[in-house]
Order: structure tokens, then C-alpha cells, then sequence
């Protein structure tokens, strides 16, 4: 039941209560929007219902409480201050647990009326109106409701301290993130429980293409985060057969504006969609018989169907080429290229591969995921990908059996773990080891809570993850990994050893075995209690910041040294999860090369972040660098981020990050770069992530034409 | 200062034919280091020289440059002698 | 010929004092398809008004020396990603001990590519002859007449020389390419209409957007580059004078 029904339910109660007389001439304003006479034996029920207290201490309460507020002159009583002077009494009483039962969830009038009229900056993904504003209160509630009844005090207490992070508390009653197929729409069309119609399978790339939109928007209801669909140039194909190439352009370009342009769906968050691409035909799908329009099998396999495939994904990329209107790049869908073994097999590779890094070069979007060996994965989120299994490959035979998720995430504060241990290794390794506990604990508690909305089925607020159409339930709970993530491996590294990862070979191997350390508890964890538990680079756009900010006031000074970014601006962070210092000037061959050194410890999936700023670089260089980078590292992913200026009053876009349009001059303009896994407006950012922009600097230069490196090269040896 | 690094693990079939290798090289004066990839330093030295399967036998120098390796392979003696006289 | 090279082998034991003035490790743009590493020397007998390498061409003994063998040290760590070299300045061609230079570089298998002006004819057939070049990138700076050139580099009679070198790359076979920076004030379509018959048949031409940052001539600081549009058409214009075109916008 949502918090809004169950206070209305509450109050309609209260009023059918038996009315005992009194000559009270006050009035309350109740929740349900309504004046009530005074009554104190509201406050009796609403204690033994809620609390266990027995009659006799609840009445005394009431009184008492009736005591003050005669004795006071408060002219609107308030059923939320009757509330809190009933909480101040249990206090008063030592009635602690019955006060916290009792607690009231909302939000200060001032802090409501600041939202209103400001902006969010904790997800850049958000813009301000009345509906992020309406989404913003409802996590406001959902959060305290989440640390108080889902999570445990000492889970709830180590949250707020900043010890880890539990990823989108205002989202408790969803799982986290979710990668699927298209192949379930293809096959059962779109039938959602408690949706007013029923739509068959489609028939038509179109209504394929429409039915893959909504049924986005509803997962984005469903799921915290990234919404992920896997392989759908390929799973697009039959549709595609006989369609003229002006055709499939157009459905590409469907696609793109269509996820690009749902700011619409929940609090006006555009889906944070991902759409997974392949120039061969996978290993895995190549035998697969295909299914096409209508739900039907073709007859033919999936690798009959290259072709179509192939100018899909290549239309796709022309869009992206484009840019939106005024030549801005899309922000979603992020499109991630996979790179296998085959493809280095596949005819014209080499062209394609040279047209995706062209728009890597121009317009930054592609993201080239390395599947190295027999490995096959589902990206998803800002870095989040699932690695298919023996089981999942199996699965691969009826694609629309894979589905995944991740329940939660919850990140580890490992500079924090520094400051504790003083240098020493011991208390390192075990305080580590402590933080992953908790962390377990804090997993086992929202399963066991995501698993009583599921028990609700398809009545429950999860009825869309319980409908079964294959006999078993949307959501694979089973096959669900829970995340572990990390955030400011270099300070911690840094505290412990004096020296950065990037600075001395210690550092580094100081690093690895920090992360092998997690890899080996977390698969410990898995065996007691069960739970796939799994390390994940946190994608931590505002954990990085949060995390810096709490350590500033709980471990000054310690931390005033090692925190990063601007401390007098307030614009400071931890570097993400386990990446080298943003600001250092690295080579990019040694940043992919040492960064994907701990890629294969973090299953969940990584990345290594390439900042171009202005710089250009041909396309047929970016080409050789991804190419090596797949054969000589274990690198699991890389992108290449370039900064635009975007003008709002010619609507021309520049590159570079400026002040001024370089067009009309103007100085009304937004500055566009990647943040943590997807492109926004750089206003928009938090603090933290401000800071880090000024950093990212220094090294996107690394890129800047030849004449004018000089100047840097003093830095760079 | 050359230094041979071997990385097993348990249940690995191949690993205890490496060993026998390695314990030779030893009985003649090489250096020889063992990484188990069940341990934490025994992962990360392992990631740090992208050690992804056992057995793996690198021959490195004192900046951890690696000189040889047999990733999957175990060499014979003779063949691991010849590699470090060539350095 | 031989003498040429005992001469360099006399300058040989000062390869280790061999001015390097910056070593960039990696950079995707200075050789178009590899990962190369870039050497800047010292000193240029240009003035072009919208050079950005300041120091390096008016004071570079400000600038501190690289030592050879650090950089070698160092790429050894970049084997098999780091294709070529590129040798660039300043102008490299005014190092008399270039040649013996690169041939130390070429011993130890990297690619070699030079970015010259244009002004020594001589050291670049030396280097072409001996094999020494795997690409080269000359400057075009305006059309190829005293008065353009003098105005866009503040030299006179170097004119034969940049002509013979092109006659010169034209006729080999290594790879190379003409860059030409469009510098408002310098380059514009009337001038690029007068460049290009004198570069057709070449291999490939890079139109270059001038950037106002750090120029010799500081007042070129405030001056707006070309739009990309501008610097497109530029790029239609030239289609059909060489057989491969590149715009830097
Ligand atoms: S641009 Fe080149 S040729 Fe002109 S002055 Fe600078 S270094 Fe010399
Ligand atoms: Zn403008």
C-alpha cells in the first residue's frame, strides 16, 4: 500500500472511531484533507494499532498530550503536530521503539518549498518541473521509509554515516536494474497485467519498435536504474527483411528520437535505456531459429538474417552521427558495440569499426564492450554488465528466457577504511572485510522485502515483474546478482601507501589485492548465504561526492589531503570506483592498460573513460586504439568523451566546453559531457562532479592539436 | 634480478606437472615464486601480470617487465633455461 | 654520399645530446590511422604569425632537454601500440645530426614520421634516399610564391626549395600528406583557388582550422577561427586536386 493510501485509510478510521465528547472548540486539519473536532482518543487508537502499547499507557500519553496543547495557544492543530507531540511524549516516557513505530514520514515546509523552486543535482538525469519535483518527494519519503522498515538500524546507521552507500533508497520497493530481450515482446506481444488493452505480437517493425518503447517506459516504473535490451539490431532483423534502406534509416532514427525524447515517463526522466549491438552475428545466436513478424518462426536462423542486421546497426550509427537537430548527440539510447573474436572475423570490420569510432571521434556515443574468449555479456547500465553463464547460454536457444537483474547495489567507502586503519594491513583487510558484512546484510534485507511485494503477484505493486507468460515469472529472481561496488580505491590506496595507483607499482598491487580481497569475500558471502554477490564499478555520480563530503567532516584532516577537486569551492569527490586520478596526465595507454589490470577481478562490468575534450582524433586512430586495446588488455569496456558547447539562442553546436557561443557569441549556452555513464548538460551537475570536470582536463589536453601541446608536455614526463 | 613466477591453483590438473618443473629450476639455483590464485596475493599478482587461468609460468625482471611466459603451457626445464639465459 | 655519413658519424656520440624539447607519449593526431609518440626539436627559420610553439621556436633553451634514452626506455613499455615516431619541431630539418638521429630510432624497429616546412631539400632527399622515412608531412603555409609565402612565414627565397620537396615526395613512394593551417588573413578561398592547382596530383591534403591559442603574433589571440561550414566548403573546393582530403574543423 502506498504511504498516501494508508494515512487517508488511517484517518477514515480514526473518524469512524466512537467520537467521545469533549467541549473542545478546536479544529484539526487531518491528512485527508479535511477539519475534524478534537478528539483525543485518536491518539489512543492510533497508538495501539501502531505501536503494541497497551490502553493504559496510551491513554495516559493522550492526556498529557491534551494537557499541552490546552495549556499552549496553537491556533491550527495539525494532525502531523499531534503526531510529533505525541512522539515527543514517548520519548519523554523512554518509549523509544514505540516512538520509532509511531514516526511520522515527510518533509519540512521549507525543504518542500526549496524543491519546488530548485533544481535536483543529485541525478543529472532529472530536470526540474513539476513532475521531477513530485518524484523527488516521493524518494524523500521512500528513503526514511526504506532505512526505517526495509533495512536494519545498524544497516540504516551505516548508510547515513557514509560507511556505504545504498544505492536509490527513494526506489526501495524496485529492484535495481534490468537487461532483456526483445525476443519476449516478439513473442508474446505486449500483455501487461492491469493494462486496459492487449496488444498481440507485433507485426510490423514499427509496432515492434513502439512495443519495445512501452514496455521500456513500463520497466522504468519497475526498476530503479538502466533499463537494457540485448542484441536489437540483430532481434530486429526479420523484421526488417525486404524493407529498403531509406526504410530501415527511418526506423532507426525512430528509435533513437523515441528513447531520446521520453522525458515524459517517470519524474520527466528520460529511460536510461541501453541497447546492445553486434556487427557479427554472436556465437551464441548464430543457430538460433528466428523468430519474426507475428511471434512467428521464420524458419530461417539467426545468421541468415546478417544482412538486415548489419544495415540496422549502421543506421542506427548514422543517426548518432547526426545529432539531434542542432547536431547535439543523443543522450539515450547509449548504444554498446560488442566486440568479440568473430568480429575480427567478419567481413567489413574494419569499415564498421572505423564508421562507430567516427562517431566515438565526433560525437562520443559508442561504447565498445569487449567480449574476449567464449565470454558473451548483457551491458546495461552506466558499467553494469551481466556475464552469461553455461546456464544462460543454454538459455540463448530461447533468447526470451534472458532476463536479468541486479536487485540492489550498495557501494563501499574505501577511503574511510584508510583513515581507520592507519597503515596498518590487518585492520585493512578485516575493517574490509566488516564494511562487505554489512553490506551482505543490507542485500539479504531488501531481497527479503522485494520478495513480500513479489509474494503479492500480480494484485502487488510488482505485478508487472510476477506475470508469467513462459511459465515463469518476469523477474528471474533466482538468476538476480547483487552488487557490490566501490568507490575511491585511489585514496584509499593513497592513505594506506602515500602514493596514488597511478604513481608507483606498490600502489597499484596495493589496489589489486584491496580488490582481489573484495572479490574473494564477496564470493565467500555468496556460498553462506546463497546470493550471487558480485563486484560492480559504481557508477557513483553522487556517491563519489557524497562519501568525499562525509569524510571531510568525520575525518578532517586526515581527509582534507587525499579528497579531490576544488575543497574551497565545495566541489570535491573521491575518484570512481577503481579508475586511475581523473587529472592525471596518463598516457591512454597506460590508463586502459592499468585500469583493465582490475577488470577482470570486477565481474559486474567496468570501464575505462578516455576524456577527448576538444580534440578530434581521426577516426581511423580511435580504430587502432580500440583494436589493441581488445587484443592486449583485459580491459572490459572503454568510451571516449568529448565536451560540446550548445548554444540556446542560434541552437548551434560547437565543440569544447566555452563560455561563449563560437557562432553568435552568446552567452547563454550549456556546456554537454559525458558524467558518469551518459551524456547531460554540465549545469546540471553536483558539486562533486563539477570538481572533477575541472580535472578531467588537464588530461583530455593529452588529445589537443600538436602545436599546442608543448606547453603540457612538461607534465606528461 | 630475474625471477620465475608460477600461478596454480587447486583441482588444476596441469598445475602439479608445472611444479615439477619449477621445484627442478629451484634445485639448480633459480629464483622461483608461487601464486596461489585462491589467495587474495595470489589474485592480485595474478591480475597484475593478467594471469587469467592456471598454470601460467612468467619469467620477470626487477621492474616486473615480463621477459617470458607460458600462459596455459608448461615448458620443459631446458626451455625455461634457455629463456633466462637469454636475458 | 659516404662522406655525408661518416660526417654524421662523427656527430654521432652527440646523438645523447641531441636537443629533444618535449616527448608526448601517445597521441592519436599527429599520424592519421597510428598510435604514435611525438619528439618536438628545437628552433624554426619560419615566423609563421599563427604558430603555437612559442617557446620551442623563439627561446627553446627556456625549455628543458629529454634525454634520448629516456625516451627509448620508455616506449619500450609501449611496444606493439605505439606504431611510429613522429619527428616534428620547430622545424627538424635545421638539425644537422638528424639524420643519424632517426637512423638510432629506425635500429630499433619504430616507424618513422618527419613534419618539415619545407626549407631543406637537402636533409629531406638524404633522408628519403636512406630510407629513413615512413611518412612525411610537409607544410603548405599559402601558395607557393615569395610574396604569399613571405607574408604567411616572414621568410624570402624558400620557394625552390618547398616546390622541390614536393616534386620530390610526389616522386617517391613513401607515404606522405601537405598540411595547410587556414589562418584567416592568410588563407581564404581566392588564395586556397591558387594553392591547389599548384599541389594537384599530391596524396593527400589536411585543411587545418587555425586555433587562436598562444600564437607567436599575439594579437592572432583574439582572432575568430573559420566556421566549420566555411572550412567545408574549402574542403568541396579541393576535391578532385588530390586523391585523399582531410578537414580538421
Ligand atoms: S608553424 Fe611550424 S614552420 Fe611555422 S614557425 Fe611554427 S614551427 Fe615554424
Ligand atoms: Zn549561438
Amino acid at each position: 500500500m502506498s504511504l498516501e493510501s494508508r494515512m487517508a485509510k488511517k484517518t477514515t478510521h480514526l473518524k469512524n472511531d466512537f467520537q467521545e465528547s469533549t467541549d473542545l472548540a478546536l479544529f484539526v486539519r487531518t491528512s485527508n484533507e479535511d477539519m475534524d473536532g478534537w478528539n483525543r482518543q485518536k491518539i489512543v487508537a492510533a497508538l495501539v494499532r501502531e505501536t503494541y502499547l497497551d490502553v493504559e499507557t496510551a491513554e495516559r500519553i493522550s492526556k498529557e498530550v491534551e494537557d499541552v496543547i490546552m495549556s499552549s495557544k496553537i491556533g491550527v492543530l495539525t494532525s502531523p503536530l499531534i503526531r510529533e507531540l505525541v512522539d515527543a511524549k514517548l520519548i519523554e516516557y523512554g518509549l523509544e521503539k514505540a516512538r520509532k513505530m509511531h514516526t511520522r514520514l515527510g518533509m519540512p515546509l521549507y525543504d518542500v518549498d526549496q524543491l519546488i523552486l530548485r533544481p535536483n543535482r543529485e541525478n543529472a538525469n532529472v530536470p526540474h518541473g513539476p513532475e521531477a519535483t513530485n518524484l523527488t518527494l516521493a524518494e524523500s519519503i521512500k528513503k526514511e521509509y526504506a532505512l526505517l522498515s526495509v533495512f536494519s538500524q545498524e544497516v540504516g546507521d551505516a548508510h547515513m554515516r557514509g560507511d556505504i552507500h545504498l544505492h536509490d533508497l527513494g526506489f526501495c520497493d524496485r529492484p535495481y536494474c534490468s537487461g532483456q530481450s526483445l525476443e519476449y515482446v516478439k513473442k508474446f506481444g505486449l500483455h501487461l497485467p492491469n493494462a486496459a488493452s492487449v496488444a498481440q505480437p507485433a507485426k510490423h517493425a514499427e509496432v515492434l519498435l513502439a512495443h519495445m518503447v512501452k514496455f521500456s517506459a513500463t520497466l522504468q516504473g519497475h526498476f530503479a536504474g538502466a533499463i537494457g535490451w540485448d542484441a536489437v539490431n540483430l532481434f530486429f532483423a526479420p523484421y526488417l527483411r525486404g524493407l529498403s534502406d531509406r526504410e530501415i534509416h527511418q526506423l532507426a532514427q525512430m528509435m533513437i528520437f523515441e528513447f531520446s525524447q521520453q522525458a515524459v515517463a517517470r519524474g520527466g526522466q528520460a529511460i536510461f535505456s541501453d541497447i546492445n549491438l553486434y556487427w557479427e552475428i554472436p556465437k551464441h545466436f548464430a543457430d538460433v531459429p528466428a523468430i519474426g513478424p507475428g511471434g512467428k518462426y521464420t524458419g530461417l536462423t539467426y545468421a541468415d538474417y546478417t544482412e538486415e542486421a548489419q544495415k540496422f546497426v549502421w543506421s542506427l550509427f548514422e543517426v548518432y552521427l547526426d545529432g539531434d537537430a542542432s547536431g547535439r548527440p543523443f543522450f539515450f539510447p547509449k548504444p554498446l558495440v560488442h566486440i568479440t573474436e568473430k568480429f575480427f572475423q567478419t567481413p567489413r570490420h574494419q569499415e564498421f569499426l572505423d564508421f562507430i569510432c567516427k562517431v566515438a571521434s565526433e560525437k562520443g556515443n559508442t561504447y565498445f564492450v569487449f567480449d574476449r574468449g567464449d565470454t558473451a555479456k548483457i551491458s546495461q547500465c552506466c558499467r553494469l554488465s551481466f556475464k552469461l553463464e553455461a546456464s544462460d547460454l543454454a538459455d540463448a536457444s530461447q533468447p526470451w528466457k534472458m532476463r536479468y537483474t541486479a536487485l540492489q547495489n550498495v557501494t563501499v567507502n574505501l577511503p574511510r577504511i584508510g583513515y581507520l586503519a592507519k597503515g596498518d594491513d590487518t585492520t585493512l583487510f578485516s575493517k574490509l572485510t566488516d564494511v562487505m558484512e554489512l553490506a551482505a546484510r543490507a542485500h539479504l534485507h531488501k531481497r527479503v522485502f522485494i520478495e513480500k511485494l513479489l509474494a503479492l503477484g500480480e494484485l502487488g505493486p510488482l505485478s508487472i515483474l510476477s506475470m508469467k507468460h513462459d511459465g515463469s515469472s518476469y523477474l528471474r529472481l533466482n538468476k538476480a546478482s547483487y552488487l557490490m561496488g566501490m568507490v575511491g580505491l585511489n585514496e584509499l590506496v593513497q592513505i594506506h601507501c602515500g602514493e596514488e595507483l597511478h604513481q608507483s607499482n606498490k600502489a597499484l598491487k596495493l589496489g589489486l589485492r584491496i580488490i582481489s580481497h573484495m572479490k574473494i569475500v564477496s564470493e565467500k558471502l555468496s556460498k553462506k548465504h546463497h546470493l550471487k554477490f558480485v563486484l560492480e564499478q559504481t557508477p557513483a555520480e553522487s556517491t563519489a561526492y557524497r562519501f568525499a563530503k562525509l569524510d571531510l567532516r568525520y575525518h578532517s584532516p586526515a581527509s582534507g589531503a587525499v579528497v579531490k577537486g576544488d575543497l574551497s569551492k565545495g566541489e570535491v569527490y573521491y575518484t570512481n570506483s577503481t579508475l586511475l586520478n581523473v587529472g592525471a596526465p596518463i598516457n591512454p595507454i597506460e590508463r586502459v592498460k592499468t585500469e583493465g589490470l582490475f577488470h577482470p577481478l570486477i565481474t559486474a562490468g567496468s570501464i575505462s573513460h578516455i576524456w577527448l575534450g576538444e580534440a578530434k582524433p581521426p577516426a581511423e586512430s580511435l580504430a587502432n586504439f580500440v583494436t589493441k586495446t581488445f587484443h592486449q588488455t583485459q580491459n572490459d569496456q572503454v568510451a571516449f568523451s568529448p565536451e560540446f558547447t550548445s548554444c540556446n539562442d542560434c541552437n548551434k553546436t560547437s565543440r569544447g566546453l566555452k563560455d561563449n557561443c563560437s557562432y553568435c557569441g552568446s552567452d547563454n549556452v550549456d556546456g554537454i559531457t559525458r558524467i558518469t555513464g551518459y551524456f547531460t548538460k554540465t549545469s546540471i551537475w553536483n558539486k562533486g562532479k563539477k570538481g572533477e570536470l575541472t580535472d578531467r582536463h588537464r588530461n583530455a589536453e593529452l588529445f589537443t592539436q600538436k602545436m599546442n601541446k608543448v606547453r603540457n608536455l612538461k607534465e606528461v614526463i | 634480478m630475474l625471477v620465475l613466477k608460477a600461478f596454480w591453483q587447486k583441482n588444476c590438473p596441469r598445475c602439479p606437472q608445472m611444479k615439477t618443473v619449477t621445484e627442478e629450476l629451484k634445485q639448480d639455483g633459480y629464483v622461483v615464486e608461487y601464486y596461489d590464485l585462491s589467495t587474495v596475493d595470489g589474485l592480485a599478482e595474478g591480475a597484475y601480470h593478467s594471469v587469467m587461468s592456471a598454470p601460467t609460468l612468467l619469467l620477470v625482471d626487477e621492474d616486473d617487465q615480463e621477459l617470458a611466459e607460458w600462459r596455459g603451457v608448461v615448458p620443459s626445464p631446458d626451455e625455461v633455461k634457455r629463456e633466462w639465459a637469454m636475458m | 654520399m659516404n662522406a655525408l655519413i661518416k660526417k654524421d658519424e662523427r656527430l654521432l656520440h652527440k646523438v645523447e645530446s641531441f636537443p629533444i624539447k618535449g616527448f608526448l607519449e601517445t597521441s592519436l593526431l599527429d599520424w592519421c590511422g597510428k598510435l604514435s609518440a611525438v619528439l618536438f626539436l628545437p628552433g624554426c627559420n619560419f615566423r609563421c604569425p599563427y604558430c603555437h610553439n612559442t617557446e620551442l621556436v623563439l627561446q627553446p633553451h627556456k625549455l628543458p632537454d629529454v634525454s634520448m634514452d629516456y625516451v627509448l626506455r620508455r616506449l619500450r613499455k609501449f611496444k606493439g601500440w605505439i606504431d611510429g615516431i613522429v619527428v616534428t619541431g620547430g622545424e627538424p630539418t635545421l638539425q644537422p645530426a638528424l639524420p643519424s638521429f632517426i637512423r638510432r630510432i629506425k635500429k630499433k624497429n619504430w616507424l618513422v614520421k618527419l613534419d618539415t616546412n619545407g626549407s631543406n631539400i637537402d636533409m629531406l632527399k638524404q633522408l628519403i634516399d636512406e630510407q629513413l622515412l615512413d611518412c612525411v608531412a610537409l607544410d603548405i603555409k599559402a601558395p607557393l610564391n615569395e610574396v604569399d609565402y613571405y607574408r604567411a612565414t616572414g621568410r624570402c627565397f624558400i620557394i625552390e626549395s618547398i616546390k622541390e620537396c614536393l616534386e620530390l615526395l610526389k616522386s617517391s613512394n613513401i607515404d606522405y600528406e601537405l598540411r595547410t593551417t587556414v589562418c584567416p588573413g592568410l588563407i581564404d578561398k581566392k588564395k586556397l583557388k591558387q594553392l591547389l592547382p599548384q599541389i594537384k596530383g599530391a596524396k593527400r591534403l589536411v585543411l587545418q582550422n587555425f586555433r587562436p591559442s598562444q600564437t607567436i603574433d599575439s594579437r592572432l589571440q583574439h582572432l575568430m577561427p573559420y566556421p566549420k561550414e566555411y572550412m567545408q566548403e574549402l574542403g568541396q573546393m579541393s576535391e578532385g586536386y588530390v586523391n585523399e582530403l582531410r578537414v580538421v574543423e
